[in-house]
C-alpha cells in the first residue's frame, strides 16, 4: 500500500460529501442526487462513477471484487481492483461470496448476493430518459410529475416497428413504483435480480456526477405491456466450459476461421462450477 | 478544556458510515455505532459520532438545544455552520423530542430536487423491536415492528401527514445510548 495519499486516494471532505449523498440516495430510492464528481487518475468512462462511491465506502476490512461484463480478468476490472490494493490496502479477491463490496461495469453476479454486501455499479448515463429528452431541466421535471409516458412510448415504438421490445440492456425500471431509473447496462437477464434484492445496491455515474440507490429488499419493476410482458434473454445453447444453462453467455470467436463458443460471461461463476465437476 | 474527537478520523467516520448506510438501507432496526465519540451534555457520545462522520463547513446544523460548550466543540471539530432557522439545516440536532418543532418546519425538498430536505437526529429514550408500530417498505423484508420511546404523541400524526408529499419529506436517525435507528421518508407506517 503506497502512504502518498489519503487512505482509499479521495479526501475526507469528498467522501463526506458522497457519504450525505448515499445516504439521500437510499432515503429517495431511484432519485439520482448530484455531487461533485472529482478527477479520478483514470479518464471519465472507466469507472470514476464507481470508483469514488467505493472509495466513500472502503475500509481496512473490506474485501473487494471487481467485475467488468461479469469478467475478473479484463482490462477494466485488474485496474479497478489493482487501484484499490494500491490506495486503500484492501484485500481483493474473485470470488463473489468471499467480497463485502462489489463493484461492478454491466452485470450482476450469478451467485445470490447477501444481505452484508453492497454492489457499486459503474453507470455511463443515469438519466433513463436522456436519449428521449436531452434537457436536463425538462427531465428533472419529468421525474418530479413522475411522467414517463416518453419511455413507455419508446417501447411501444419498439413494439410496432419489431413485434417485440428490443430494447436488451439498460431496460429501465420503476423503482418502488416511483422513479424511472436506469438500471445502467446491464442486461435485461438481469433486471430480475434487481427486484428484493437482499444486497444494498449503489449506482455512480463521474461524468454526469449524479449518484442513486437502490435499497435492499425494494419493489423494483422493469417497463412492459400487459400484452408484451417483460422477458429476459434466452439461448439456445449451454456454457461449453461448464455446461450451465441458467447463467447469461457471451459468444466469443476462437479462432480465425470464424469459429465459435458460447462461454458464461460471470467467470467466477463458471469456475466454481467447472471446479466442482472436476472434485 | 475541550473534549476530543474521533481518535482515529478516517477509520472511525468510515465505521460509523457503513453502519449508518446499512441502518438508512435496512429502517426500523436498531443497529450499535461503532466508534462514539466524547460529547458535551446534552450530546450523547452516539450522537457526536453521527455528527462528525456526515457535518463539516458544507453543511448547515441547527441544535434543538443550543449552548456554548457543543457550539465551540462542533465548530472546532467539525467546522459546521450553525444555524438559527430549522427550515435553513441540512442536519438538525432534536435531544428534547417532547419539546420539538413540527416536522413542516424542516426543509423537504423541491420537487426537482427532493435531496435539499433536512436530516434530523433524535435523542430518543429507547428502543424495543417487540412493541410498538409495524413499519414495511423500502429495506423492509415483509415487516418490521420497534417501538420507540419519548416522541411527543403527534409525530406520528406529523410523520403521517408528511408521507403524502413523497418523495419530498425529512428522514430520520433516532439515537438511543449507543444503537441507532434510521426512518428515511420511504418508510411507511401499518394500520393496525
Amino acid at each position: 500500500m503506497t502512504s502518498n495519499y489519503n487512505f482509499a486516494f479521495l479526501d475526507e471532505n469528498t467522501k463526506r460529501m458522497l457519504r450525505r449523498a448515499l445516504l439521500k440516495a437510499v432515503a429517495i430510492p431511484g432519485y439520482q442526487v448530484p455531487f461533485g464528481s472529482r478527477e479520478m487518475p483514470l479518464p471519465y468512462g472507466w469507472g470514476t462513477g464507481g470508483i469514488q462511491l467505493t472509495a466513500a465506502l472502503l475500509g481496512p476490512d473490506d474485501v473487494l471484487k471487481v467485475i467488468d461484463q461479469g469478467a475478473d480478468d479484463t482490462t477494466n476490472a485488474v485496474n479497478i481492483r489493482r487501484f484499490f490494493a494500491r490506495v486503500a490496502g484492501v484485500a481483493t479477491t474473485e470470488r463473489t461470496i468471499e467480497a463485502s463490496v462489489i463493484q461492478t461495469r454491466h452485470r450482476i453476479p450469478e451467485t445470490p448476493l447477501r444481505e452484508d454486501q453492497i454492489l457499486v455499479f459503474q453507470v455511463p448515463e443515469p438519466e433513463p430518459l436522456r436519449t428521449l429528452e436531452p434537457r436536463e431541466a425538462e427531465t428533472r421535471t419529468l421525474h418530479a410529475l413522475a411522467d414517463y409516458g416518453l419511455m413507455h412510448v419508446k417501447l411501444y415504438e419498439d413494439i410496432a416497428q419489431y413485434g417485440h421490445i428490443a430494447t436488451s440492456y439498460d431496460y429501465p425500471v420503476l423503482v418502488d413504483g416511483r422513479f424511472l431509473t436506469s438500471p445502467s447496462p446491464i442486461p435485461k437477464f438481469d433486471n430480475p435480480k434487481l427486484d428484493h434484492s437482499p444486497a444494498l445496491m449503489l449506482f455512480g455515474a463521474g461524468r454526469e456526477k449524479r449518484l442513486y440507490a437502490i435499497p435492499p429488499y425494494t419493489r423494483v419493476e422493469s417497463l412492459a405491456f400487459e400484452d408484451h410482458p417483460f422477458e429476459i434473454q434466452r439461448w439456445e445453447h449451454q456454457c461449453e466450459l461448464c455446461g450451465a444453462d441458467e447463467s447469461y453467455l457471451d459468444e466469443v470467436v476462437v479462432d480465425d476461421l470464424g469459429s465459435r463458443m458460447f462461454v458464461c460471461s460471470d467467470t467466477d461463476y463458471c469456475g466454481q462450477r467447472r471446479a466442482e465437476q472436476a472434485a | 478544556m475541550m473534549l476530543a474527537a474521533f481518535a482515529h478520523p478516517v477509520f472511525d467516520s468510515q465505521r460509523n458510515f457503513r453502519e449508518l448506510l446499512q441502518a438508512m438501507a435496512r429502517p426500523a432496526v436498531p443497529r450499535l455505532v461503532p466508534t462514539p465519540a466524547a460529547a458535551p451534555a446534552p450530546i450523547l457520545p452516539a450522537t457526536m459520532a453521527v455528527l462528525l462522520t456526515l457535518c463539516d463547513a458544507d453543511t448547515a446544523l441547527w441544535l434543538q438545544q443550543p449552548n456554548e460548550e457543543v457550539a465551540s466543540h462542533l465548530r472546532f471539530h467539525a467546522g459546521v455552520r450553525l444555524v438559527q432557522e430549522p427550515a435553513d439545516a441540512d442536519f438538525a440536532l432534536i435531544t428534547e423530542p417532547s419539546s420539538m418543532p413540527p416536522l413542516a418546519r424542516f426543509a423537504h425538498g423541491e420537487l426537482r430536487y427532493p435531496d435539499r430536505s433536512a436530516s434530523l437526529i433524535v435523542q430518543v429514550e429507547g428502543f424495543d423491536g417487540n412493541a410498538g408500530r409495524r413499519f414495511a417498505g423500502p429495506g423492509i423484508n415483509d415487516v418490521e415492528q420497534l417501538a420507540i420511546a419519548g416522541l411527543p404523541a403527534e409525530f406520528w400524526q406529523q410523520r403521517a401527514a408528511m408521507s403524502a408529499q413523497l418523495p419530498l419529506g425529512v428522514d430520520l436517525i433516532f439515537i438511543s445510548g449507543e444503537r441507532m435507528v434510521a426512518l428515511p421518508r420511504t418508510t411507511r407506517v401499518l394500520e393496525d
